[in-house]
């Protein structure tokens, strides 16, 4: 028997129900309005075959994880692609804990179309067992990661509840200039979601079209005596190129609808590996997300945020802003045990020095001043509702920036970061 | 305002501090709390700060503004943009050689303002320091403003309160009841106590209250993050910290600096992962699986750093060194860091042959570091005259070393002897050889070349040096009272977030009942609590109909 395809078949299992579960959960949301129906028997009859459906997803997650964990001897904590399905499941766990506690079907319609989109990600990233070097092989990690992940989770559901609070109460037939702000506003949030969605799908489709480009890159460097030495590297693109990395020379191109060549060069302060590959693929994100937004907006044929509100109708806002807080304040202890506290014990036993102001610790202590910030303003300073969303909502985007970002963006600004 | 309050009694008979905003004994509003129908402000049970005196002096004043949340949250938030600040180019203790053109001539100009205001160090700066202090002195002073009167509130409480405090709760209910007072307050009194409340009751009035604990927590919290601010700041004091790195071969000793300490590396070993246990992506590349050192801490008791005397070694501790887990003696911690296996010579045994008479004298034993400076070969006397370990050729045509590395080793010898002039010749010998031929070993000798050479004839006499194993040695005396700090705080969090302090008063007035309550968070919880007691109790409400509204700001 092998653990590792057990493993995969249960991912895909767990992606399959997670998908109908959330569709359930719309059911339940807006089919209380539909005719000849008594809108909270449907709610709670629907909203229940929805949990039974997401629970059975979790169940198939879990068997992911611990086959995979079999197959691999040891605990799938270890790359982007495992931490981002961790990342996915404590969500679910997180969100089945708050629902335990607060029955919300609506949580469900939030909290399940987020973990979809993160273990959708997820799978962009290479999927293979890889052996873990001597500084990884460590107890300590191992409970850092999952602790990390699971306060995350946590924030990931206030996000998910601020989120709605903000869709529920923002009023489209205002048009004072604060109303519109807060609508654009809104609406530029839903439109980032759909850049992650459009990004997700454009790497689908195009890795499902056997499409490949691939340049050589030279790069000049200074090595510890003191000699220039001039190395080629190869970028091997899956996206068409729009972009080519700084200083490259195309080895083959694809055609894709009449684009041959690519269109611009990466300045050359994007000197990181692979940074004119991520470039391109933020653009074709953009491109693609923006055609995704256009598409909804035109079936919708009004801002998202207006065609979502009237789903929310009849829900009671600060039943919202008190989940979205719970889950906050339940995730921060957690995150500062798993994300701080662990951390810094592996770091002392592996390196010997509990903080070293690496750019993935400082934001991991961002992360954690913001949210402590928020605790702040909301217990002393009467920060409810609508400030305190839109906090849960900027705090998440701060922890997806500590998770992705900071691997993406700041390492690959910088030479020496190979990840 | 405050003057015109200055009247400080309350109806029930109870004299109040100043600019107590609910009376400390019957909870009757006072002040411009009085004015208002809203819900109360319950936070500190209305009690006075000392943070909220008229007319404050200076001190008062410094005291106001580091109590006061409102500048916590905004140091806290400008720390958080300050380290954001750290994060946009590398840190100058990312470089093991830093050198300050780095940050011009990686990225322009924005890299060179970056370095001019000094944010190439960002978190070694003065104002990053300075930020982290004021809130260690926030958190003091706020704590120790509030803690203090909220226990003084807590200690002693009455257990029938003013209508007015009841109904003015953001819990609140209010019923017309059928039947004896005081049978309803034990009937309610005993509901509330299955839900685990310590309930005081007296005759129509009560209050019931579970976990107080938990408002302790935040405080508990605040203690541990000052212990935690403090330890790291302690880590700056002379002698707190070491931070030194040891390269140790196999088979050697070498000191620690700046301490009487001596490690010896008796064996290093690395593993590989093989290529049945990799992904084809990785396959044939040699990606560690374990590196150890075992090692051997020694104290050195006598004839320290003396170079005349053998140093007296003492023997403390065997441990297996590997990542992840370090030799540790008394606070000494040594943590394998890193590793080199390039194999290096570590002596030869040539001989030296006349190549005209086809005679050859020696083996001698030449040792790469330490060499002698003479050897009697047959008639002939080699006399070192210089010895490069990594040789070169400089810009100014110059032999000359790389690096203290043994990469590269090559002799220059005196030769004297018979057919020789009495001054000698001098004669280059490279022992590895490529070396020889990279550096033209013949070439450089020219006639000598011919008379001469200095070879080794038998693999048995090239003698290899072992691995080196370095070592990060590590002392940190904050370390302890960091992760106490860190546990501390800890303890704080769970206690204030997993707990909730709840509160229910109630007062019967002839077949009135009266009921408020209060949390410090989580109302629907509270709510739900509530309901269910006065379920029991045979009142059939709605949770969500006892709340009194209050997060309206
Ligand atoms: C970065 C450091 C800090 C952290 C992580 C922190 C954390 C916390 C947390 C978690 C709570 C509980 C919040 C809640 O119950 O919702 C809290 C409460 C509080 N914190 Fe801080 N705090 C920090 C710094 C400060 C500072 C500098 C002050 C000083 C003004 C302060 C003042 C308070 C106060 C007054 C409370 C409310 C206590 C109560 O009313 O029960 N905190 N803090």
């Amino acid at each position: 028997m092998n653990w590792l395809s057990i493993s995969s078949g249960a991912f895909i299992t767990a992606f399959a129900l997670y998908c109908v579960a959330f569709l359930l959960y719309v059911i339940a949301v807006i089919g209380r309005k539909w005719k000849n129906r008594e809108p909270e028997g449907h709610l709670r009859k629907w909203g229940r075959i929805a949990f039974v459906f997401s629970s059975l997803g979790l169940a198939a997650h879990l068997v992911f994880f611990f086959t995979r964990w079999a197959g691999a001897g040891h605990i799938p904590t270890s790359n982007m692609y495992e931490f981002l399905t961790l990342l996915g499941m404590a969500i679910m766990i997180a969100f089945t804990i708050l629902f335990a506690i607060y029955r919300s079907p609506l949580l469900g319609m939030f909290a399940l179309p987020l973990t979809v989109l993160i273990i959708a990600y997820a799978a962009v990233f290479p999927q293979e067992v890889q052996p873990l070097v001597p500084s990884l092989q460590s107890n300590w990690l191992r409970l850092h990661v999952t602790g990390a992940a699971l306060g995350e989770a946590f924030f990931a559901v206030g996000f998910a509840a601020g989120l709605m609070y903000l869709l529920r109460v923002t009023d489209y037939n205002d048009k004072s200039a604060s109303a519109r702000r807060s609508q654009r506003w809104l609406e530029f949030s839903l439109y980032v979601l759909i850049v992650v969605a459009g990004f997700i799908i454009t790497v689908f489709a195009f890795r499902g079209s056997g499409y490949e480009a691939s340049f050589v890159q030279e790069n000049l460097s200074i090595d510890a005596r003191g000699n220039e030495q001039l190395t080629t590297q190869t970028v091997e693109y899956q996206l068409p190129p729009i972009v080519k990395p700084h200083d490259s020379e195309p080895v083959s191109i694809q055609p894709f609808l009449g684009l041959d060549r690519p269109l611009f060069e990466a300045p050359g302060w994007m000197n990181g590996v692979n940074a004119g590959r991520k470039l391109n693929t933020v653009i074709w994100s953009v491109i693609s997300g923006t055609i995704l937004y256009g598409l909804l907006r035109l079936l919708a044929r009004k801002p998202l945020g207006a065609a979502i509100h009237p789903l929310l109708d009849g829900i009671d806002p600060d039943d919202l802003d008190e989940i979205s807080y719970r889950a906050i304040a339940i995730g921060f202890p957690i995150f500062t045990l798993g994300g701080l506290i662990f951390a810094m014990i592996w770091a002392e036993q592996a390196w010997g020095r509990f903080w070293g102001w690496d750019p993935k610790e400082v934001w991991a202590l961002i992360t954690w001043l913001f949210y402590s910030a928020y605790l702040h303003l909301r217990l002393s300073r009467g920060w409810h509702g609508l400030k305190s969303s839109w906090l849960s909502v900027i705090g998440f985007l701060i922890v997806m920036f500590t998770l992705i970002g900071v691997n993406l963006i700041i390492a690959g600004l910088h030479s020496y970061a190979g990840v | 305002m405050a003057a015109l309050f200055e009247n400080t009694k309350c109806e029930c008979g109870h004299q109040n501090p100043p600019d107590t905003t609910l009376c400390e004994s019957c909870g009757k509003p006072l002040g411009e709390e009085a004015l208002s129908n809203r819900p109360l402000e319950m936070r500190y049970d209305g009690v006075a700060r000392r943070s909220q005196k008229a007319n404050p002096n200076l001190i008062d004043r410094i005291w106001n503004f580091f109590s006061s949340v409102k500048v916590a949250v905004v140091l806290i938030v400008i720390t958080l943009i300050g380290a954001m600040l750290g994060t946009i180019y590398p840190q100058e203790n990312t470089f093991i050689n830093f050198d300050p053109a780095y940050y011009e001539e990686n990225y322009g100009l924005a890299g060179k303002i970056y370095y001019a205001l000094g944010l190439s160090h960002t978190y070694e700066s003065w104002w990053f320091i300075t930020l982290l202090v004021m809130i260690g002195a926030s958190l003091v002073i706020c704590s120790l403003d509030r803690v203090l009167p909220l226990y003084r509130a807590l200690n002693k409480q009455q257990i029938r309160k003013h209508l007015q405090f009841l109904t003015r709760q953001r819990v609140t209910y209010a019923a017309d009841l059928e039947g004896g007072d005081e049978e309803w307050t034990r009937k309610l009194a005993e509901q509330l106590r299955k839900k685990r409340f310590r309930v005081a009751a007296e005759q129509t009035a009560l209050l019931a209250e579970k976990n107080r604990f938990s408002r302790w927590g935040p405080y508990i919290n605040h203690i541990g993050l000052i212990i935690f601010l403090l330890a790291v700041l302690a880590r700056a004091i002379p002698g707190w910290q070491l931070d030194e790195y040891v390269a140790v071969r196999e088979g050697e000793a070498v000191p620690i600096p700046e301490t009487n300490y001596y490690v010896k590396n008796i064996d290093f070993e690395v593993e590989y992962y093989s290529d049945d246990e990799m992904p084809d992506r990785l396959k044939g590349t040699m990606r560690p699986k374990r590196f150890e050192t075992k090692a051997e801490l020694y104290v050195c008791e006598a004839n320290c750093g003396s170079t005349a005397l053998e140093p007296v070694l003492r023997k403390v501790k065997t441990h297996d060194i590997l990542v992840n887990d370090p030799l540790e003696y008394k606070g000494l911690k040594l943590y394998q860091f890193d590793y080199d296996t390039t194999p290096r010579l570590k002596a030869v045994r040539p001989v030296l042959m006349d190549l005209k008479s086809g005679e050859s004298y020696g083996p001698f034993e030449l040792s790469i570091l330490e060499p002698e400076s003479e050897y009697e070969l047959g008639p002939y006397r080699l006399k070192l005259i210089t010895r490069f370990l990594d040789f070169t050729v400089n810009a100014s045509g110059e032999p000359a070393n790389l690096s203290s590395q043994p990469n590269a080793p090559a002799f220059l010898f005196l030769i004297q002897g018979p057919d020789l002039p009495a001054e000698g010749e001098t004669f280059f010998y490279f022992p590895i050889q490529t070396d020889r031929e990279r550096f033209g070993q013949d070439l450089i000798n020219g006639e000598m070349a011919e008379r001469f050479d200095i070879r080794v004839t038998d693999m048995a006499n090239v003698e290899f040096a072992g691995d080196v194993s370095y070592l990060n040695v590590r002392v940190d005396r904050a370390l302890p009272f960091v992760f106490v700090g860190a546990f501390i705080s800890l303890i704080g969090l769970v206690m204030g977030f997993y707990w909730q302090h709840r509160r229910v008063w109630l007062r019967i007035d002839d077949g009135r009942l009266t009921l408020g309550a209060h949390t410090n968070k989580n109302w629907y919880g509270l709510r739900a609590e509530v309901a269910a007691a006065l379920r029991r109790a045979g009142l059939d409400v709605d949770p969500k109909s006892l709340d009194n509204g209050g997060k309206k700001e």
